[in-house]
């Protein structure tokens, strides 16, 4: 199981702290590889992340029952495609309460494919129980802390009780020439032009290009993770 | 030779959960590989054998031909337990069969484990038939079911009331059946099988189905929350004494 066989939750009780960006990038990093991605916005209907990527995302809600058939029957089926969800602040807690009800890491592991959170750091304490909780309820989930330098430097590593050989993947600060491009929608990372009408400006898009380098190279690592506690995983069930 | 077990699932009134607790059950001991038999009282076609065809008779408790099937052979049976889902409104009326057959005389002896689980309705009528049942329920186990999978609230009920019922039998033990997701519930009923085949995403015949994930999800769940009561109650203690076990072990 890797991150190509994956179910990948941005997530943080936090708003504004970057989960969309990220999911938006996770899910055009699948594209970049050429993997089939679905890609599902639970963001209190605001419908952010359908309208930077219409074709790849779709808008869910799990308030109600037929809501969490489509969300989560579609996470655990085996198509093939690479699955983001966009984890609102709001839906945080119900989503891995009924998560953790209905068995989801247990359904996903016996299908094959590999459940991994990325948890965005921010410093207060509601993160961080959050951070604590998710670990004991989810071992079987990996759980990958992400600090956005938009916040500053301090990854507060020791609030979240982070070892030292564990990893923080970094989202870097995005320039302001850069951002004024990538927050308008429709905008995809990976489409020709990146999906802005003309496309962008020859300087504006190799800054883009370096920015995004830098994160698809986080990404790969953190697929690598993935393989290799799945591969410890089975030496030790083995013997 | 291990003693025979005969569970008595019944219910004053149609509609409140009668059979789903017999499904519960027979899933039960099932998973504790206790080898059981059912009978179903709605003649002619039945309501639980169509989710355990394999281990269900249908039958009229009340005929002495169906009596002799199921009572005469307790003790030649495979099956260690015997579940009897009566028919609504026939509790009272099959305990005082069985006290005629020298049924309850047997059970009180020793000779078998009998236990009785009373569905209860929500309306205060409900408790007056614990009144009847206690004239024949003697020394046997005798388990009161609330069953809120349809999200019934009991609320005619003022709690001295009900503790006064309550107290009129001597080993009685409350069991709380919880809500289950009305969805789920329905699934489970247009897919015909046992809840354990749902949560494994098996059809009748054993092969793989395309139930929805989350509604086995919730199913399981559920299923969790109401084996804990039986385990709470100690309910395969009850079917296999642990006395049992150790002579088990002696003989081996």
């Amino acid at each position: 199981m890797s991150f190509r066989t994956s179910i990948t939750i941005i997530a943080s009780p936090r708003p504004r702290v970057g989960k969309t960006l990220l999911a938006r990038l996770v899910t055009d990093f699948h594209r970049h590889e050429g993997r089939a991605v679905a890609a599902f916005d639970l963001n209190g209907g605001e419908g952010t992340l359908a309208q930077f990527l219409p074709m790849q995302a779709s808008v869910a809600a799990i308030d109600e029952i037929r809501g969490q058939m489509a969300l989560f029957d579609s996470l655990v089926a085996n198509d093939d495609a690479a699955k983001v969800v966009d984890l609102g602040h709001q839906a945080f807690e119900p989503f891995f309460a009924l998560a953790e009800q209905i068995g989801f890491a247990e359904e996903a592991h016996a299908r094959g494919i590999a459940p991994a959170v990325l948890f965005m750091l921010t410093p207060d304490r509601t993160s961080i129980e959050a951070y604590r909780n998710l670990r004991r309820r989810f071992p079987q989930v990996t759980l990958a802390p992400v600090h956005n330098d938009m916040f500053g430097p301090t990854q507060h590593r020791d609030k979240y009780a982070l070892g030292k050989g564990e990893t923080v993947i970094r989202l870097p600060i995005l320039a302001p020439a850069l951002r004024k491009f990538v927050e308008t929608p429709p905008f995809s990372f990976t489409d020709d032009g990146m999906g802005t009408a003309g496309g962008l400006p020859p300087e504006v898009q190799s800054e883009l290009e370096h920015w995004l380098r830098r994160m698809y190279l986080e990404f790969r690592e953190l697929d690598l993770r993935i393989l290799l506690a799945d591969l410890q995983s089975s030496i030790r069930l083995g013997s | 030779m291990a003693r025979p077990a005969v569970i008595l699932v019944g219910a004053d009134k149609g509609g409140v959960g009668k059979t789903t607790v017999a499904r519960t059950l027979l899933d039960y001991f099932g998973a504790h590989q206790t080898p059981t038999r059912a009978f179903d009282t709605e003649a002619p076609r039945g309501t639980l054998k169509r989710f355990h065809p394999e281990i269900t008779e249908v039958v009229d408790v009340t005929a002495v031909p169906d009596q002799m099937k199921i009572f005469d052979t307790l003790g030649s049976a495979a099956a260690r337990v015997t579940v009897i889902d009566v028919r609504a409104g026939l509790l009272s009326p099959t305990l005082q069969a069985l006290a005629d057959i020298g049924f309850l005389e047997s059970a009180k002896k020793g000779q078998i484990t009998f236990a009785v689980f009373h569905i209860l309705g929500p309306s205060i009528a409900s408790l007056d038939e614990i009144k009847e049942a206690a004239r024949f329920v003697g020394d046997a186990s005798y388990f009161l079911v609330k069953n809120f999978i349809n999200n019934t609230s009991f609320f005619d009920w003022d709690p001295a009331t009900y503790n006064s019922y309550f107290k009129q039998i001597k080993n009685a033990e409350e069991i709380v059946i919880p809500k289950l997701n009305e969805m789920a519930c329905e699934q489970v009923e247009v897919a015909s099988v046992p809840y354990v085949s749902f949560v494994a995403n098996k059809n009748g015949k054993g092969d793989a189905a395309n139930y929805s994930f989350v509604l086995r999800g919730y199913v399981r769940h559920w299923l969790g929350q109401v084996w804990g009561e039986y385990d709470r109650v100690k309910l395969i203690d009850l079917v296999s004494p642990s006395l049992e076990n150790n002579v088990r072990q002696v003989a081996g």
